[in-house]
């Protein structure tokens, strides 16, 4: 019997149940795929490391010649428990040829590293630990692991000063130190042999060898202390820095399992709607059920079934589109990370089995309303004798316009509680869409140079060639006279111009007892007073200097202290004067004075050439003279300042990415949302459609006064989204800023014209057309239907 | 006095089940301007659907309609909807109304619909209170459709159906959910509003009702099995009378 009246509902509201089950089928979806990817990029960081053998601290050092000084310091520190140690070669992305020509360019210099030496463990894609390369072959990482620009078995040449050699690319690996994003360090994997064989020229050995230390402690903050004087290290930092540059993997991964929770959230709000607007039509049945003796249990358990099946299908549906989808979302997460999750089968299914649960739940919450309705309601259509309850709100008589939009204006208004769950949706899919949005934009924003420790400047031209050849060779003029032959070059094109150029040194600090390795970036060619600082005032004189709050944290001072800073064995206090802002070395950097004497050659990394041209320039005359510039300098890294913040923070695409995929999930969403409600509302209105029909209300007219609610709930839901939209975005992105090593003074690129205009508009055409669309199911309704009012 | 109402050989059939159920077969009547015509007859004879198939409300299977001199089978449902807006006015059974309008709101929504008098709002909202002061629930008009008695609302269901001068006012059973004073002073309305010229097509059980009309139809089995000419009257005291001799000839009928 119960099951005969279930079949007859599942029939007879076939739309309203699909929609329903719809919305558990992707509530369950992006549960299961959201959870299991958040836990596998999250754990599989951890397990990455884990298989890769990374240890607690790291050390990049270039080698200049002679005894390298970390040596004794990494052998005799107390606090090292074990440490690795691998030789390795910096190259250019100029060292690499394939067909006669340079084909891929990179910020960050690559790394080659001999297998045989290894002292981290490397992947292939299927995973595998790498255990040997062929002598002539070699194995890519990162960048260069990118099929769109070679493929397994082609043949590329590496010439490193006077050698040059061809190499079969053997496979791509994953590499745990270098495979962020944010980091992009390429790597190429190749036999010992082939190593010695370039470490063997002269110019290699001196110029481009280095060494990284893989080392292991059981107490980090005495190994930072031992580890404080380490001369000119490229790059020393603990595994869990490492780790914060997989954050955008993590990012994006969060925000999947936002829209998830969202989503799940607006599955409540709709079947909160949906058993509502059950209930109130089904009071007769209910009365009649009640009136022959059935017990409020009994009844509510018809709808519990009802909704039990329909999670459970769905939830079934959802977990099996789930492993697909889940796959699709971490494919280039997985392209990078040996992900582990050994539990990825049983995530899944939990989360299936909440999402069932919490349904039921939640249906069992709002099947309340069964016990009030009584055998009464059934003889007294539904009235429950309440009267004088206010319904209309505004006055035909007193309105201007058109009798379709007075009708649905006053029905929004008079009804706002049976639109308040449309409204948040919308607002909802808006917010989503437009936060994204504008951190995408924010993070391609010349709004954000300042966070890179750079002036503004009107070009920017970035060569790891250019800043190698300086930091390889012991002549202090060798940046001066690149610069000059940069200015030159500028000159002879009719487009004179300054050049400067950032550069950052790792020099010991020290206050009250906490010692640290700092990258501290200067410019001689600029003046600490045109940095943009956050407190306190810029460094005046050469013994004051700026940190970010970060460090100040991590040294326990604040401004006004002193601070010791190591200069080529010379130690001196330094005033801290201020504090500022920067996404450098996820924000672990201080900024030294002008004047502070540290030479160019021991610089342990560059920005991009900076050019500020002499006759100050329109934008327009800027894009006309990077094209020049690329062609002159025969490179395509030359950006503008917008373009150099988006190669700087590298993971504008990936927002963007994101935002794309949450625009298509809001966009199904608020259709399907559109659909059932609309659905609902004519079958809710029947007698009153009929009546309108009856008294010469056209089809059309009809339609278009339902269509019009839907266009006044966007309207009202793009207000709504545009006031919160600013306070929403600042408050979940200033932490993503924060942790990428921004606290404070993010300006948000906010473009008026996509933020309040195009996104409104295209949720808004979708929402508006699919209840167009819906509507003209009111042509079906005659106007003889009008017993259909209660 | 012209026809405005032609009927000829009107069919209507439904088909449930794949079963055809002729409700209406070959029926054939006019109406006069003016006049004032109750349909009667047992239950399930076809009362209903011959009003509303009449109106346009409903799809005839076979014949015709003339309203007003068009055909009603030739127009299409946009044509159809205009002419219930501008030239016919309903009033039926159950009070039904917009929920979220006030009483005048509801009364002057077809005339802010219409196209043909292009007045101006406090125009209209002039009209509909004058119809609600003519009708006696005036002072209903801000009132919401939950406020006010059965009988009030009746009323302003029939000013709704007058508020765009309607040519013909077409009533299903107008009293059948009203007590008898409210019955009595809904029907007295109409009177008077036929009296004033308005055409009038009602169905109806009620003899008291019908007694009050000028000609009454009787309809058994789908087709019309007699008429009976009342012509109008002028005294109250008329109606005992008229009652009496359509009883007779109901009875005749076999009602």
């Amino acid at each position: 019997m119960f099951f005969r009246i279930l079949g007859r509902d599942l029939k007879r509201k076939k739309i309203m149940n699909t929609i329903l089950l719809l919305f558990v089928i992707l509530s369950t979806m992006f549960a299961s795929s959201s959870v299991n990817n958040m836990v596998s990029v999250y754990g599989g960081i951890d397990y990455f490391f884990e298989k890769a053998g990374m240890p607690d601290f790291i050390i990049l050092t270039l080698n200049t010649g002679g005894e390298n000084p970390t040596d004794k310091i990494v052998r005799e520190a107390e606090s090292v428990t074990d440490y690795g140690q691998e030789d390795l070669i910096y190259f250019p992305a100029k060292s690499l040829i394939k067909d006669g020509n340079k084909y891929v360019e990179f910020e960050n210099p690559g790394l080659i590293t001999s297998i045989d030496d290894a002292d981290l463990n490397y992947f292939n894609m299927d995973d595998e630990k790498i255990t040997e390369v062929p002598k002539g072959h070699v194995y890519f990482s990162g960048l260069l692991a990118d099929s769109s620009k070679t493929t397994i078995g082609d043949t590329v040449t590496i010439e490193l000063g006077d050698v040059s050699r061809d190499f079969v690319i053997e496979g791509y690996c994953k590499d745990a130190l270098f495979s962020s994003p944010f980091l992009g360090n390429p790597r190429v994997l190749m036999n010992d042999e082939d190593v010695q064989a370039f470490m063997a020229d002269e110019e290699v050995k001196n110029a481009d060898c280095g060494c990284v230390y893989y080392v292991n402690t059981d107490n980090l903050k005495e190994l930072k202390k031992d580890f404080a004087y380490i001369p000119s290290a490229l790059f020393a930092k603990e595994s869990a820095v490492i780790k914060l540059t997989y954050m955008l993997d993590m990012l994006t991964a969060a925000i999947i399992l936002v829209v998830s929770i969202c989503l799940i959230l607006i599955s409540f709000t709709m079947l909160s709607f949906t058993i509502k607007f059950t209930l109130t039509e089904d009071f007769r049945e209910i009365g009649v059920m009640k009136a022959v003796g059935l017990r409020n249990g009994s009844v509510r358990g018809l709808y519990m079934i009802k909704y039990l099946c329909i999670a459970c299908v769905g939830a079934v549906i959802g977990y099996i589109l789930s492993v697909p989808f889940g796959k699709m979302l971490l494919k280039s997460v997985s392209a990078r990370l040996v992900l582990g999750n050994d539990n990825s089968l049983l995530l899944g299914i939990g989360s299936a089995i909440a999402v069932v649960v919490i349904i039921v739940a939640f249906c069992y919450s709002c099947t309340r309303g069964i016990k009030k309705l009584s055998p009464i309601d059934a003889v007294r259509s539904g009235e429950t004798g309440e009267r004088y309850h206010k319904k209309s709100v505004l006055r035909l008589t007193k309105s201007k316009g058109s009798s379709n939009w007075f009708l649905a204006l006053n029905d929004v208004l008079s009804k706002p509680g049976q639109y308040m769950s449309m409204l948040i949706t919308f607002t909802v899919c808006l917010l989503l869409i437009t936060m994204l949005a504008t951190t995408a934009n924010t993070l391609v924003s010349d709004k954000l140079v300042f966070l890179f420790g750079t002036t503004e400047s009107d070009v920017y031209f970035s060569s790891t060639e250019k800043i190698m050849e300086t930091m390889g060779t012991t002549d202090p003029e060798a940046l001066d006279k690149i610069i000059a032959e940069i200015e030159d070059e500028l000159k002879e094109n009719g487009m004179p111009g300054k050049v400067h150029v950032e550069l950052m040194y790792t020099l010991p600090i020290e206050y009250k007892g906490e010692r640290m390795q700092m990258t501290m970036q200067q410019c001689k060619d600029t003046k600490a007073s045109d940095y943009v600082y956050s407190e306190g005032v810029a460094p005046m004189y050469e013994n004051e200097v700026a940190l970010t709050p970060q460090v100040l944290k991590d040294l326990g001072a604040s401004i006004g202290d002193k601070v010791t800073i190591e200069i080529y064995g010379e130690k001196k206090e330094y005033l801290i004067t201020a504090t500022f802002s920067s996404f450098n070395q996820m924000g672990q950097v201080v900024r030294l004075h002008e004047d502070v004497p540290v030479c160019v050659n021991d610089a342990s990394s560059a920005h991009a050439f900076q050019i500020d041209f002499d006759d100050n320039p329109s934008d327009e005359v800027i894009e006309e003279r990077i094209v020049k510039l690329k062609r002159i300098f025969n490179t395509n890294k030359i950006y503008n300042k917008a373009d150099f913040v988006d190669i700087s923070t590298n993971s504008s695409s990936a927002i963007g990415s994101a935002k794309n995929l949450v625009m298509v999930i809001a966009l199904i969403i608020a259709a399907l949302v559109t659909v059932l409600m609309e659905r609902s509302f004519i079958s809710k209105e029947t007698g009153e459609i009929a009546l309108m029909k009856a008294i010469g209300f056209k089809s059309r007219s009809v339609s278009a006064q339902h269509t019009y609610r839907f266009v006044i709930l966007m309207i009202a839901a793009t207000i709504l989204a545009s006031a919160l939209s600013y306070p929403f975005t600042k408050l979940i992105c200033d932490r993503i800023f924060a942790i990428m090593g921004a606290m404070s003074g993010v300006e948000y690129s906010i473009k008026p014209l996509e933020i309040f205009a195009i996104y409104p508009l295209i949720l808004g055409a979708v929402v508006v057309t699919v209840a167009f669309l819906t509507s003209l199911y009111t042509k079906t309704i005659r106007s003889d239907a009008m017993g259909n009012i209660e | 006095m012209s026809t405005v109402i032609d009927v000829k050989d009107l069919c209507k059939t439904y088909v449930v089940n794949k079963k055809h159920n002729n409700v209406l077969k070959n029926v054939n009547f006019h109406i006069d301007e003016g006049e004032m015509v109750a349909i009667m007859g047992p239950s399930g004879s076809g009362k209903s659907t011959l009003l509303y198939t009449v109106s346009g409300m409903d799809k005839m299977t076979a014949g015709n309609v003339t309203f007003c001199g068009k055909e009603l089978a030739g127009l299409s449902d946009n044509e159809m909807a205009d002419v219930r807006l501008d030239d016919m006015g309903f009033i039926f059974q159950q009070m039904y109304m917009m929920k979220n309008l006030t009483i005048l709101d509801n009364i002057i929504l077809p005339a802010v619909k219409s196209n043909r008098n292009h007045e101006k709002r406090s125009e209209t909202e002039k009209r509909g209170r004058a119809l609600m002061k003519k009708l006696g629930i005036e002072e209903t008009a801000d009132n919401d459709i939950n406020e006010v008695s059965g009988g009030q609302l009746q009323r302003a269901c029939i000013c709704r159906s007058m508020i765009n001068n309607p040519k013909v006012i077409f009533a299903d059973e107008p009293t059948g959910a009203l007590n008898r004073t409210s019955s009595d002073e809904v029907m007295c309305e109409m009177v008077k509003l036929n009296k004033e010229g308005t055409t009038v097509m009602l169905v109806t059980h009620d003899v008291k009702v019908a007694a009050k009309c000028t000609r009454v139809l009787y309809i058994v089995d789908g087709n019309i099995q007699g008429e009976y000419n009342l012509g109008g009257y002028s005294k109250p005291e008329e109606l005992r009378d008229r009652e009496r001799q359509l009883n007779n000839w109901l009875m005749e009928m076999g009602w």
